[in-house]
């Protein structure tokens, strides 16, 4: 008998406060033409911050976001578009979208990792729509541009007018991202940019994305592999991780394991460095135990052609 | 490409490509579907569901949403004792008064101004509950000590208006129960060579119609009922919706708006809609009710989930000598059609292939799970499953090759099995044999298996399924029929006033063009009407790949009256015997030397103004001459079957447990193509959707509650994955069908899980018996990292 | 209740204004509001095109669009594309190659297939697929409709040879 004593009541979001939902949560919305506008209201008060608004919209349909009194539409800020390269630092502004980058001839030919996770984002619907910006703020431990940029150690920048003045500070995204959905920005600070290092012409890099389909999926793992091969070994080893730990990883160890070494000789240890870098939990799209042998599998493969280049 | 037929003067419609009649105002966005349609002075409802899986209600309060303002009404069960049971077996009430047996359960429904007041007043509602144990495996709900879900009788008022028992207590958890035999199991069993069993186990999918489900309820003045509806059996319902309501049914007009998506969805009446009903009697106004996706994939039915224990066996000479299958059904919490696959189960297991013995025995039983009601293959799909992995098992163990297996125990034309199905047109053996050339199924098979070892993380595969299924109509109903009303009007078009529904498959396209084929007319000339039940005549519904076959030859039979009416009338006028005159592009002709006597049009309209005044209507009712099964299960169901088989061709990476299906060869006896466009198409959707039950489509349901309630994680195909699909059509020319044709809707979903099974079977020589093919349930099989399926220990 | 947000914008080729509450999705002003119904609402969440539109010169799903943001834009509906001739084309060929049986994902369809004609006028099997990956369709098994975008690219194909 007591086994058939479970729970029975049914996981769902508590109820919000009012039975009005997101209809009665916003009492004021902006959409500032420039930055020092948008930094002007997030000083003021908690914002809730839109972008592309393809995260945000279905999130307060369902009640698992909630909105700050002000809803703040940013799409309209010129500081915040375009993306460009100046002295081997390449910009992405917050409002680039997917098919921004996927369009840009440097990610193109320089950041291979990077397109292939904008590629395989979502839908053109979708690509058309989301921003880079959005995808990292929303900090989903299965972002799928996150992995690519912790690969190229790309950099946050973050803006506000704390005291009244222009601030910027410059995060890495691995320092940036706290936990499942969880960022270091204030609220007062807004997501300007991103930053990434040009990687020189030989940077190999692939990104790869569990699941049959080639996008319109949440990854039940996501790998990314950036390198300098040299005749079977790889120099400046990146590795990260999605969906496997609270956050979008790096793996340092894994990394260390497979730095100026021959591939061939370094791949069980790397993959058994990998293993302990990863915390992978069992939910509705894989088990724990799916996801460490997928990450072992794929990484392996990816690890030979990389170290094959 | 370019036989698409734009008027009948070319000769035949018949195997032409006919684009739909409703296509070009669906591709403009100009269709109003049921979501698209207000009504001047239409309220807003919505549904206040469980928020546990099994509990008693101990009180529902409703003071505060009835005070918000822009509610027009609040009703719970307390508000109608006169509620009667829905669903078949009449154990449901819309609104739940004693207990709630699962999380889609509906409790109370508001209707206000608008759908934010709406939404906004059920979160006003406060219900307090007593919890229950929670009954959420068969296994669990068979054991003596288990929580009853319908342990009292149900008692609502009778047609005299008086308290009656509508559904009995079940002590048992046992919703209902079915037994099949044939022959002697045991004189089987001694005559094999060898024996194969396993336990298979089919998962919960869901239809996921692109249009949510929807209703809109309206009174007149008089208190007649319209409903605007989405069922796929409004001739049905009128007649249940007039018992549920205690109304007679004549004041009840159902109203059909074109449907976003049917696949045996709307066969039952739901809760949603007797509560737009009751709101709109209430409200004195029109109420409209439509799902979110969230609430269509939580208060939708599934597809029957089966447990199945299945033991074959056969001669050393490849002769199948029995069949014992068992099923446990999870029934769900209320029972509607799912409950009765195994009605058309049973035929897969006796009849797809000669099997002298055989036994078949399933029980449905409840528990707090999702239900499941009919959908497309109607519990084919899982009992196809099985027979066809043991088509491949039992091959294997006697050492043939499973083309030439199937052969030798396909069935004939002409055949009557032991249940008393009679095979009249039947391409079995040509459709094996077909599908088998064209995909190169026995070389592949080979060479796939000779490779399976080798370094390749990749494997191939390839794997065979056949499926039998009703082609000429279902005898699940006292009557099979379908009315047809035929109008001429003095411009030679015709008004074509059928019962059938189109739900998408193309049925009005297909009737129309089996009339312009008897009087000679151009399809643009034909108008269908098919939508209002005050309207059209009668029918049972759109179901069971019936449509084509019994409307089809119902619509036939209304323009060969109309022809015979008009020929015998220009027979006089010409002075010729009516046999020598035929309609053909759109005049009177000599049969014999084609030369036109008079235009149609205007030979119409001498009979309008004659003093005869002839005016060209007609009408045809159709039923099938063949007899109802007995209670045994004996007997013909359909007037004609229709037989199919599919090779399926896999890579598997075992890294992964990604299985990609690359290719389907399908070949299917239709009988006839009658509009080859339209059925390529029921083909090629019905395969993806066989791809999805197979690969994608898993409904997690975790503890009775629905986990992946979207599409994020509930996995349709996209058209990235779909494979290379090389369909050809086996022509039988059914005797009894509509120019020879048979019903093909349900068939191209049937058998591909089950080819797909027997291609990773063929890539990496592991037997997976357990839907669906997800990669890590793949994975987890590769590498012997699950338990198959066991039998339920309670059973 | 939300505040409500003034904007103004090119719905169909016609200048519009329209009061909306800001945290209104597009889908709903057009839907509700503007009485537009051949945007479809499949799921709310961006996974089934059924809502696509056209912004600025590219599909966007409108259910995860917020109204407000319409403000200053260019929207084009399907009802927006009644006169379009590479529309017509899709449309045309959408019905003779058999690409549309419930058609409550077509609307949908023929935007995305619109836009992707914008971009890539002759586009290969493969690379429709890829372009209406964001569409779902539960009858027809996407196959027609793929060959139906892929003919009526080779006919403007034809015209721009002409």
């Amino acid at each position: 008998m007591n086994e058939h004593l479970r729970s029975t009541a049914v996981e769902r979001e508590p109820a919000p406060p009012t039975p009005w939902g997101a209809a009665d949560e916003i009492a004021t919305y902006l959409a500032p033409r420039s930055l020092d506008a948008a930094l002007e209201a997030l000083r003021a008060g908690p914002v809730t911050i839109l972008a592309g608004g393809t995260d945000l919209m279905p999130q307060s349909k369902t009640g698992r976001a909630r909105f700050h009194p002000t809803l703040m539409n940013i799409r309209r800020i010129p500081e915040l578009q375009g993306i460009g390269e100046a002295s081997g630092m390449v910009r992405f502004g917050a409002l680039a979208t997917m098919t921004d980058l996927l369009e840009n001839a440097l990610v193109r030919s320089r950041f291979n990792a990077l397109w292939q996770a904008c590629d395989c984002f979502a839908s053109d619907q979708l690509r058309n729509v989301a921003t880079i910006g959005g995808n990292i703020c929303n900090a989903s431990p299965a972002g799928d541009t996150l992995v690519p940029l912790l690969v190229f150690d790309a950099h946050v920048v973050l803006a506000s007018k704390a005291d009244g003045t222009l601030a910027t500070r410059t995060v890495p995204l691995r320092d940036f991202l706290v936990g499942p959905g969880r960022t270091s920005r204030r609220p007062d600070e807004l997501l300007t940019a991103v930053e990434v290092p040009l990687p020189n012409e030989r940077f190999v890099s692939a990104f790869y994305k569990a699941g049959a389909r080639p996008a319109l999926d949440i990854s039940a793992i996501s790998i990314g592999v950036g390198a300098n091969p040299a005749a079977g070994a790889l120099n400046d080893a990146r590795i990260a991780f999605g969906a496997v730990a609270p956050t979008a990883i790096r793996a340092p160890r894994t990394e260390a394991t497979l730095e100026g070494r021959l591939v061939a000789e370094t791949i069980e240890p790397a993959l058994k460095a990998a293993d302990d870098e990863i915390s992978p939990i069992s939910d509705v799209r894989a088990s724990a135990w799916y996801r460490r042998e997928l990450i072992r599998n794929v990484l392996r493969g990816m690890l030979e052609n990389v170290g094959q280049c | 490409m370019n036989d698409t037929a734009k008027t009948g003067s070319n000769g035949s419609l018949i195997g032409k490509r006919i684009p739909k009649k409703d296509a070009p105002e669906k591709a403009s966005g100009k269709t109003r579907y049921i979501h698209d349609i207000d009504l001047p002075g239409q309220l807003h409802a919505k549904i206040l569901r469980s928020s546990q899986v099994h509990a008693k209600i101990k009180s529902i309060d409703t003071s505060a949403a009835k005070a918000l303002p822009g509610v027009h009404a609040v009703i719970t069960a307390a508000d109608l004792p006169w509620q009667r049971p829905i669903g078949v077996a009449k154990d449901h009430l819309p609104l739940k008064h004693d207990k709630v047996r699962s999380p889609r359960d509906e409790i109370a429904a508001v209707a206000a101004d608008t759908e934010a007041i709406a939404e906004a007043a059920l979160k006003l509602i406060k219900v307090d509950y007593e919890p229950l144990p929670a009954v959420v495996t068969a296994e669990e709900a068979m054991s003596p000590d288990a929580p009853r879900l319908h342990g009292d009788d149900l008692i609502a008022p009778g047609p005299d208006g008086k308290p009656h028992v509508v559904h009995q207590a079940s002590h048992d958890n046992v919703a209902m129960v079915f037994q099949y035999g044939q022959g002697e199991v045991a004189t089987g069993k001694a005559a094999s060579d060898a024996i194969v069993e396993d336990v298979f186990k089919l998962h919960y999918v869901t239809h996921c119609c692109m249009g949510v489900s929807g209703v809109i309820a309206e009174f007149d003045a008089s208190e007649n009922l319209i409903l605007y509806s989405n069922t796929q059996v409004p001739f049905l319902h009128k007649r249940e919706f007039a018992e549920l309501l205690g109304m007679d049914p004549g004041r009840i007009r159902i109203v059909q708006p074109p449907i976003g998506g049917g696949f045996g969805s709307k066969l039952d009446i739901y809760p949603f809609e007797p509560i737009a009903i009751y709101l709109a009697k209430i409200t004195r106004r029109p109420v409209k009710l439509v799902f979110t996706r969230e609430e269509e994939f939580i208060a939708s039915p599934t597809r029957q989930p089966v447990l199945m224990k299945m033991r074959s066996g056969c001669t050393r000479d490849g002769v199948l000598t029995f069949r014992e299958v068992e099923t446990i059904h999870d029934n769900g919490a209320y029972t509607s059609w799912g409950a009765t696959t195994p009605f058309v189960m049973m035929q897969t297991i006796s009849s797809l292939y000669r099997v002298p013995h055989c036994d078949y025995r399933t029980r449905a039983i409840y528990s707090n799970n999702p239900y499941a009601g009919s959908f497309r293959g109607y519990g084919n799909l899982q009992a196809t499953f099985a027979v066809e992995a043991h088509m491949d098992r039992l091959a294997e163990a006697i050492g043939m090759d499973p083309l030439e297996f199937r052969l030798k125990n396909a069935q004939d034309p002409g055949e009557v099995t032991p249940q008393g199905m009679h095979f009249k047109s039947c391409g079995f053996k040509d459709c094996l044999s077909v599908a088998a050339e064209r995909s190169e199924y026995q070389e592949k098979r080979r060479a796939n298996e000779a490779r399976r070892n080798d370094g390749n993380p990749v494997k191939r595969g390839v794997g065979m399924a056949s499926m039998l299924h009703v082609g000429g109509g279902a005898k699940i109903y006292p009557s099979d029929g379908c009315g047809t009303i035929l109008k001429m009007d003095d411009f030679g078009r015709v008004t074509l006033l059928t019962g059938a529904s189109e739900i998408g498959q193309g049925s009005e396209t297909v009737l129309a063009q089996l009339v312009c084929e008897e009087l000679g007319l151009p399809l643009t000339s034909v108008n269908v009407v098919n939508n209002d039940t005050d309207v059209t005549p009668w029918d049972v519904g759109v179901h069971a790949s019936r449509t084509t076959f019994i409307a089809g030859n119902s619509a036939i039979g209304a323009a060969r009256k109309a022809k015979d009416k008009i020929l015998t009338a220009a027979a006089a006028k010409f002075d010729q015997p009516a046999e020598a005159l035929d309609t053909r592009d759109q005049c009177i002709v000599e049969k014999s030397s084609g030369k036109k006597l008079v235009e149609l049009a205007k030979f119409i309209r001498s009979l309008h103004f004659s003093d005869k005044a002839e005016l060209v209507m007609t009408s045809y009712y159709y039923e099938p001459p063949s007899k109802h099964q007995d209670k045994q299960f004996r007997g013909d169901v359909s007037a004609a079957y229709a037989w199919a088989t599919q090779v399926a061709e896999v890579e598997v990476d075992t890294r992964t447990g990604i299985v990609k299906l690359v290719k389907i060869t399908g070949a299917h006896d239709v009988g006839r193509v009658l509009n080859r466009l339209g059925i390529e198409g029921q083909i090629e959707g019905g395969i993806v959707m066989g791809q999805g039950y197979a690969l994608t489509e898993d409904l997690i349901v975790e503890n009775g509650v629905i986990r992946n309630p979207n599409f994020r994680d509930y996995k349709l195909v996209t058209a990235p994955e779909i494979p290379e699909m090389d369909v050809v059509f086996v022509e039988t020319m059914d005797g009894e069908g509509p120019q020879g044709a048979k019903g093909v809707g349900e068939a191209p979903a049937i058998c591909v899980a089950a080819a797909v099974a027997n291609a990773i079977y063929n890539a990496t020589g592991v037997r997976i018996t357990a839907l669906p093919f997800t990669p890590e349930n793949v994975y987890r099989a590769l590498h012997s990292n699950s338990q198959p399926p066991t039998w339920v220990a309670a059973a | 209740m939300s505040a409500n947000v003034s904007i103004a914008f090119t719905l169909n080729g016609v200048a519009v204004r329209a009061t909306v509450p800001a945290h209104q999705s597009a889908l709903e002003m057009l839907r509700d509001e503007l009485h537009l119904t051949g945007t479809k609402y499949g799921c709310g969440e961006g996974e089934c095109g059924a809502c696509t539109i056209n912004v600025d010169g590219s599909s966007a799903n409108s259910c995860l669009l917020f109204a407000a943001d319409c403000d200053g834009r260019d929207v084009v509906t399907i009802e927006g594309l009644a006169d379009d001739k590479l529309t017509e084309r899709l449309k045309q060929s959408f019905v003779t190659h058999g690409a549309v049986q419930c058609g409550f994902c077509t609307p949908g369809l023929v935007m995305q297939a619109r836009h992707m004609l914008d971009k890539n006028p002759h586009p290969g099997h493969d690379e429709i697929k890829r372009g209406i990956e964001g569409n779902l369709c539960r009858c027809t098994g996407y196959k027609k409709v793929i060959e139906a975008i892929a003919e009526a690219g080779e006919a403007s194909n034809l015209e721009d040879a002409r």
